[in-house]
């Protein structure tokens, strides 16, 4: 899928992994969440390698977030609850009820069965599910991809906030440009199955380094555009 | 008036007109099953001749080690066929002899120290075959559900230990539905029983003379001790086993 990836997080920030389809950018982000054995190399935490850890303690530290948002049987309040059920920590409800707010859910009735959500609202859900677990680290598998604008913008004021205030560090994947230069710091660019790219955000897409950079920021400014002129 | 038979070799002869029946249908509907009617018939004699013979001889020296090695025996083939199952899942042949093992020692423990059963081999290898073949048929729709259960909650389980779930965690609804399903046939057939189908066990005493109060007795002792082999074997196996869907660093396999 993709071979010499060398990169380091030295202090809280925001990543945002960019590149074309089926350069490895998901398949990345679960090896760093412990879903997937790389073939060969290693991942660091804390100076400790990925196999010295815990599996459920590297989990704790970071948490990956899919793409297909995933509902646990039951309400969703029941999903909400997950994680202190898990972790026999009591219920945060007004942190709880806060992200979901902010997320434009505060309408939802939380004893309504999680399944019958829609596909945003799901997406959603699964955001607020995984904030409460609050881990040092997010891998974010293009979680507004499925969200319409209101919701989207929400959904990143929410996470840069986050980040902010708690130095939560993000690592997220994305297909959205504009997401990208507004809410990342650092970009990871993949192109040729390897990490082409590792620049501070305004540098990337100001003076990238690759040809496969600058081509993949013209073709994403024309389908920007093209999208401005639907709407 | 009762009449008995007496079973002789010439009467067994006999018998095998139903494998004609069986192998002329095929012939004439062509559906080319004259082989497996032909190795299985050979087989079912052989097997049950040579179990006859070997039953025969345990009887007779009465000895509880002869015993011990036939109900090992019949576990580990127990096992053996139940690991047909879940080939992909390495270790699992022992974890299923564990289970099975642990369930009959329970099981027939209880008859025999509750004097419900009579500690002589007449009644101990045959109850004893009746418990294990039914919990390998629990154990094997275990595998059979869980492999089913695994594939289709992939997400559900990855989002669980994403959410810093241990595997126990991570799992614990689908083994529960694992585990449900596979009891599920033991008790449907403990419902209809005596109206649907006679059991073999009855139906083989009231054949041999015995009388179908006893018979009827007797099969109310191993439908109820059926029922707790099944949770036991159901609950023993999905414990020891569910790990084994996950790798050594909790993720699951691919």
């Amino acid at each position: 899928m993709f071979r010499d990836v060398n990169a380091s997080i030295k202090e809280p920030t925001i990543i945002g992994i960019l590149g074309r389809s089926g350069q490895g950018k998901s398949t990345l982000l679960r090896i760093l969440g412990r879903l997937l054995h790389p073939d060969a190399g290693k991942v660091f935490l804390e100076k400790k390698e990925m196999a010295l850890w815990d599996a459920k303690a590297w989990r704790m530290k970071i948490s990956y977030v899919a793409q297909q948002a995933v509902m646990l049987p039951g309400s969703v309040e029941d999903n909400l609850r997950t994680v202190s059920t898990l972790h026999q920590r009591p219920f945060d409800k007004k942190f709880a009820s806060d992200l979901m707010e902010q997320l434009y859910m505060e309408e939802i009735d939380w004893s309504k069965p999680a399944a019958q959500l829609s596909g945003g609202e799901k997406q959603r859900l699964a955001l607020v599910r995984s904030l409460l677990l609050q881990p040092p680290v997010l891998l974010l598998d293009e979680v507004t991809a499925s969200l319409d604008m209101k919701s989207k913008q929400a959904a990143e004021r929410l996470l840069v906030n986050l980040h902010r205030q708690t130095g939560t560090t993000l690592i997220w994947v994305t297909h959205d440009l504009e997401e990208a230069r507004v809410a990342c710091k650092r970009i990871w660019f993949m192109a040729n199955h390897q990490l082409a790219e590792d620049a501070e955000c305004e540098a990337f897409f100001h003076s990238p380094q690759s040809v496969e950079a600058r081509e993949f920021l013209q073709d994403g400014n024309v389908h920007a555009a093209l999208s401005e002129v639907k709407r | 008036m009762t009449h008995t038979f007496t079973f002789s070799y010439m009467w067994l002869l006999f018998a095998y007109a139903f494998v004609f029946i069986a192998l002329l249908l095929s012939v004439w509907q062509k559906l080319g099953l004259e082989k497996d009617i032909l190795i299985g018939t050979i087989r079912s004699t052989v097997q049950l001749l040579a179990i006859g013979y070997v039953l025969h001889f345990v009887f007779a020296a009465d000895s509880v080690w002869f015993i011990f090695v036939i109900i090992l025996m019949m576990i580990l083939v127990a096992s053996w066929n139940a690991t047909s199952r879940a080939k992909h899942l390495s270790g699992i042949f022992w974890r299923i002899s564990l289970s099975l093992g642990i369930t009959e020692i329970i099981t027939m423990g209880l008859l025999v120290v509750l004097g419900l059963v009579s500690p002589t081999p007449q009644y101990l290898i045959p109850m004893s075959g009746m418990i294990i073949g039914s919990s390998m048929i629990v154990t094997s729709l275990f595998l059979t559900h869980m492999n089913r259960e695994v594939e289709a909650s992939r997400g559900e389980i990855e989002t669980l230990l994403c959410l810093g779930a241990t595997t126990r965690q991570a799992v614990h609804v689908v083994l529960k539905r694992a585990v449900k399903a596979s009891m599920i046939p033991t008790f449907d057939t403990m419902k209809t029983i005596g109206l649907v189908q006679l059991p073999g066990m009855m139906t083989g005493m009231i054949v041999a003379g015995a009388s179908p109060i006893e018979a009827v007795r007797y099969q109310i002792l191993i439908m109820l001790s059926f029922s707790s082999s099944a949770a036991i074997s159901a609950v023993l196996i999905s414990m020891l086993s569910y790990q084994l869907w996950f790798t050594r660093d909790s993720m699951l396999h691919s």
